[in-house]
């Protein structure tokens, strides 16, 4: 997976646009995550507020992408607002921490349910990810258990660590692989399909309307 | 300031840039598809899949530097700043507020800004509470004096009719006849279907997001985040992005449409922040009156040098052409007497607001140097623009200056209206078309070129009267006279012998008006006006003055944050071959074409352009985004501008977020 600098670049080329999400407890590590993806770096990062935006170009099977990614914050208190971005995304990752049970468990009873509630997208991929593999010694979550909730609930699964950059690429590569043999997600991904309010022609008034106001 | 200091806790900060940085993200939408038109958000229908990909597929801001919550905008970022928002949790919140249909995020954050009140000191209650009263009680100070208005109504009846006798019974005459014709254009059913419209407009404002989750969002706290966003909006906080292409200081116009669509989402009348923005300026004022003291005393240098990172020297002594007879030794004293002339407001603020309410505005405002800004913009002001007369012929202009109307002048208020008469008979006319007061802004009228609009509106009065003239309209021939032109049949005799009578005139009136805009476009390119939003106002070739300052401003650098609204009444100005896409850029707000299908005098002055390329004044200008509002009903002909441009101004509402025009009341 080769990866072109990122979002400021001159005019962006890419074949498809995907939309990806990441969500999970909060100090589970998935900004650590997005920043070990995005820029190659591990830091010590402050709970996120609200959301958080980055971009990635990659190359995948040959096709240039461009990642949209949102990173939510976990706390309890960002929930109302983490909801709203649910909303047309093509991949949701989940990411729990393998040192913490609770936010495993808190998977399957509050994440899981959010996706059903909020997601517009029927075939959506998602993915579980646990992460802070690293730290095996403390682990309390099984590989075995991540499996077989990834089973029961139709997802792709990965351990990673941010930490130490294992598996992260692949997290993500796996991740837009099925997404793009996915042919519905890639017609809305599409770069044919992307619109921009400010480029495109305005719509036709009737001139009815426009006359009177 | 520390976050201590603010009424709002992080989370609350949080989402009030949210929610600003949605508005403005929408209020550049509604440039362009004005809300009330059929747009591709509108629809709820799921199985339309430019739902899904709304979200998805959208350009990502960080590479559309056009738009306004682009970083380069420098529109947003400032605020987020003032708010103390985690840097980290910018590009978030743009990338949420460009990409993305707002219903979908608005209420989320709305919840989020009536959280937390439980774990709130019961203090910062308080002072929510105390800062809400006092913008209250200050609201309702503003609230017009009924009884002046009233005086000033009945001077305008007085005008009116004097008006109507002295110039408009030619012109009556072919308009009682027309419409005898029953011309189509005027009938009622255009007014219901008008009615509608504004209906359908406010269904979909409140349609935008859930109501519930606004009524969870107290009365107070939406005044809080208003009035800590309005501080930010007017803070200066010196910048250390280079990316910046936004130099100009002070109250941008597309903060103050943001904040009016903020307003209109939280149910919260527009008064109430008028109301603010007099609090935030009036103290501001003082603090930073006080401080200005104190360092006076100890260096006058330093003072001066201050000033001048301030922008008042640079915003009011202009140099290059010199252009206004303001030099930088004049500009000094004006300074001063703005100061002087603000102190007895604060004075007067103080017991109405209370001091407690007083204590909150004061904390709310936060640090004093970070509103440098708005008391810079307001110094200036109260000179910059009365006092900017002509110092000497520059560009064939011999005549270009600005008139105060109404006694709110130095008071506080952070919007500015200039109004341009264009048809005049005598020079009170450039004043007196405007003297009823329809809303809370420091108001300007332009006077310029009284000779030659004299002269062209005397003699197309002159043929009017004319012998000619009157028998043809009381043969009816008027009304047909437009339609004839529209469609370049045969042109009545008459009409011929008008040609040479008026054109001449016409012509160097219409060269002058196009210069007098530039005129105008350099007074709010050098900030004259405070640096402060304006709302330009004009009929007839003062329409045109206008419209050709849009055009420069439009080729301008750094001039989107300039003009608030536009209106244009009755405007000679071709709708082919004239940018009127690129003039909307640079209006934040409404733009309004105010048009009378059966204004024939205008279309024989103009007949010209109106043939081959639509003319704005009788035509609705099918240009997305500009509001057209046809006051055929109201206008009985060119001239009845002078009478009934209040009345149209009353009817469309300018304060109102949404395009309005509402129907005429009935009045006796």
């Amino acid at each position: 997976m080769e990866s072109s600098s990122s979002s400021l670049s001159s005019p962006p080329e890419f074949d498809y646009l995907f939309k990806l999400l990441l969500i999970g407890d909060s100090g589970v590590g998935k900004s650590s995550l997005l920043l070990s993806f995005t820029s190659d770096t591990f830091e010590d990062l402050s709970p996120t507020i609200g959301v958080d935006f980055k971009v990635k170009h990659v190359t995948v099977g040959g096709k240039k992408l461009k990642l949209a990614i949102w990173d939510t914050a976990g706390q309890e208190r960002f929930r109302t607002l983490t909801s709203s971005y649910y909303r047309g995304a093509q991949g949701i990752i989940m990411v729990y921490d393998v040192t913490r049970r609770e936010t495993f468990t808190n998977l399957s009873d509050i994440w899981a349910k959010e996706i059903d509630l909020y997601s517009t997208n029927q075939d959506c991929i998602k993915m579980l990810v646990g992460n802070k593999f690293d730290k095996d010694s403390e682990r309390t979550v099984s590989k075995k258990e991540g499996i077989d909730f990834a089973r029961e609930y139709g997802c792709l699964f990965i351990e990673c660590s941010a930490k130490t950059r294992v598996n992260v690429e692949q997290c993500f590569e796996e991740l837009v692989l099925k997404i793009l043999e996915t042919p519905s997600l890639l017609a809305e991904g599409s770069s044919g399909v992307k619109k921009n309010i400010f480029k495109q022609k305005p719509l036709e008034s009737d001139a009815s309307t426009s006359s009177c106001c | 300031m520390s976050s201590s200091s603010s009424i709002l806790t992080p989370a609350q900060k949080y989402a009030a840039g949210a929610l600003f940085g949605l508005a403005l993200h929408q209020a550049q939408i509604h440039q362009t598809r004005p809300l009330g038109f059929p747009s591709v958000d509108d629809d709820d229908g799921r199985s339309s899949d430019e739902r899904v990909s709304s979200g998805s597929s959208s350009d990502s801001v960080s590479e559309d530097p056009q738009l306004w919550v682009h970083e380069s905008s420098c529109l947003l970022r400032p605020i987020f700043k003032f708010l103390e928002i985690d840097n980290k949790a910018w590009s978030g919140l743009e990338e949420t507020s460009g990409c993305s249909p707002p219903k979908h995020h608005v209420g989320a954050f709305l919840r989020l800004l009536a959280e937390e009140s439980g774990g709130m000191p019961s203090e910062a209650v308080d002072k929510e509470h105390a800062l809400a009263n006092g913008v209250d009680a200050m609201a309702s100070s503003m609230e017009r004096n009924s009884v002046d208005d009233e005086s000033k109504k009945e001077k305008h009846r007085e005008y009116k009719n004097a008006c109507q006798e002295k110039f408009s019974s030619a012109e009556i005459v072919s308009k009682t006849k027309q419409e005898e014709e029953k011309v189509p254009d005027n009938s009622p059913k255009e007014i219901s279907h008008k009615q509608s419209i504004t209906e359908q407009v406010h269904i979909q404002a409140s349609f935008e997001f859930d109501e519930k989750q606004l009524e969870e969002v107290s009365y107070p706290r939406k005044v809080a985040v208003l009035y800590e966003l309005l501080s930010a909006c007017l803070a200066d906080i010196p910048g250390d992005d280079k990316k910046c292409t936004r130099q100009r200081k002070g109250y941008d116009a597309r903060h103050r449409v943001a904040l009016r669509l903020l307003a209109a989402w939280f149910n919260v009348k527009w008064i109430k922040l008028e109301a603010m923005e007099t609090m935030v300026a009036c103290s501001a004022m003082a603090l930073l009156k006080e401080e200005e003291s104190k360092e006076e005393t100890q260096s006058p240098k330093t003072s001066w040098a201050k000033w001048k990172r301030g922008g008042i020297i640079g915003a009011a002594a202009l140099t290059g052409g010199t252009l206004m007879a303001i030099t930088g030794g004049l500009a000094a004293p004006a300074i001063a007497a703005g100061f002087g002339a603000l102190a007895p407001t604060l004075g007067t603020i103080i017991p109405v607001i209370g001091a407690s309410g007083f204590a909150a505005v004061a904390t709310a405002a936060g640090s004093v140097a970070g509103s440098v800004a708005v008391a810079a913009s307001f110094g200036a002001a109260g000179a910059g623009l009365t006092g900017s007369k002509m110092a000497r012929r520059i560009g064939d202009v011999d005549e270009f200056e600005f008139k105060a109307i109404g006694e709110n002048h130095n008071q506080g208020l952070l919007a500015v209206e200039i109004l341009v008469s264009g048809f005049v008979f005598e020079k009170e006319d450039f004043v007196r078309p405007w003297e009823v007061q329809h809303d809370n802004l420091e108001r300007y009228a332009l006077q310029w070129e009284s000779k030659n609009l004299i002269s062209v509106s005397t003699a197309i009065q002159d043929w009017l009267t004319s012998r000619l003239a009157m028998e043809m309209m009381k043969r009816g021939a008027m009304m047909t006279v437009l339609s004839s032109l529209l469609t370049a049949l045969a042109w009545p005799a008459a009409l011929l012998t008008l040609t040479d009578f008026i054109d001449s005139k016409w012509a160097i009136a219409v060269d002058r008006s196009d210069k007098a805009g530039k005129l105008l476009a350099e007074v709010l390119l050098k900030g004259l006006q405070g640096h402060r939003p304006v709302t330009l106002v004009g009929f007839s070739l003062g329409a045109r003055v206008i419209f050709s300052c849009l055009q420069i401003l439009a080729e301008s650098e750094n001039s989107a944050g300039l003009v608030e609204r536009v209106v244009l009444l009755g405007a000679p100005i071709a709708i082919k071959d004239m940018n009127w896409e690129a003039t909307r850029k640079v209006v934040a707000g409404r733009f309004v074409n105010a048009y009378s299908t059966n204004d024939w005098i205008l279309g024989i002055a103009f007949r010209a352009n109106l043939l081959t390329q639509g003319l704005a004044g009788i035509q609705p200008v099918e240009v997305p985004g500009i509001e057209n509002v046809d006051v055929t009903s109201i206008i009985d002909g060119h001239s009845s501008y002078l009478w009934s441009t209040q009345e149209i101004l009353e009817q469309l509402e300018l304060d109102t977020y949404y395009p309005i025009f509402s129907p005429p009341a009935f009045k006796t």
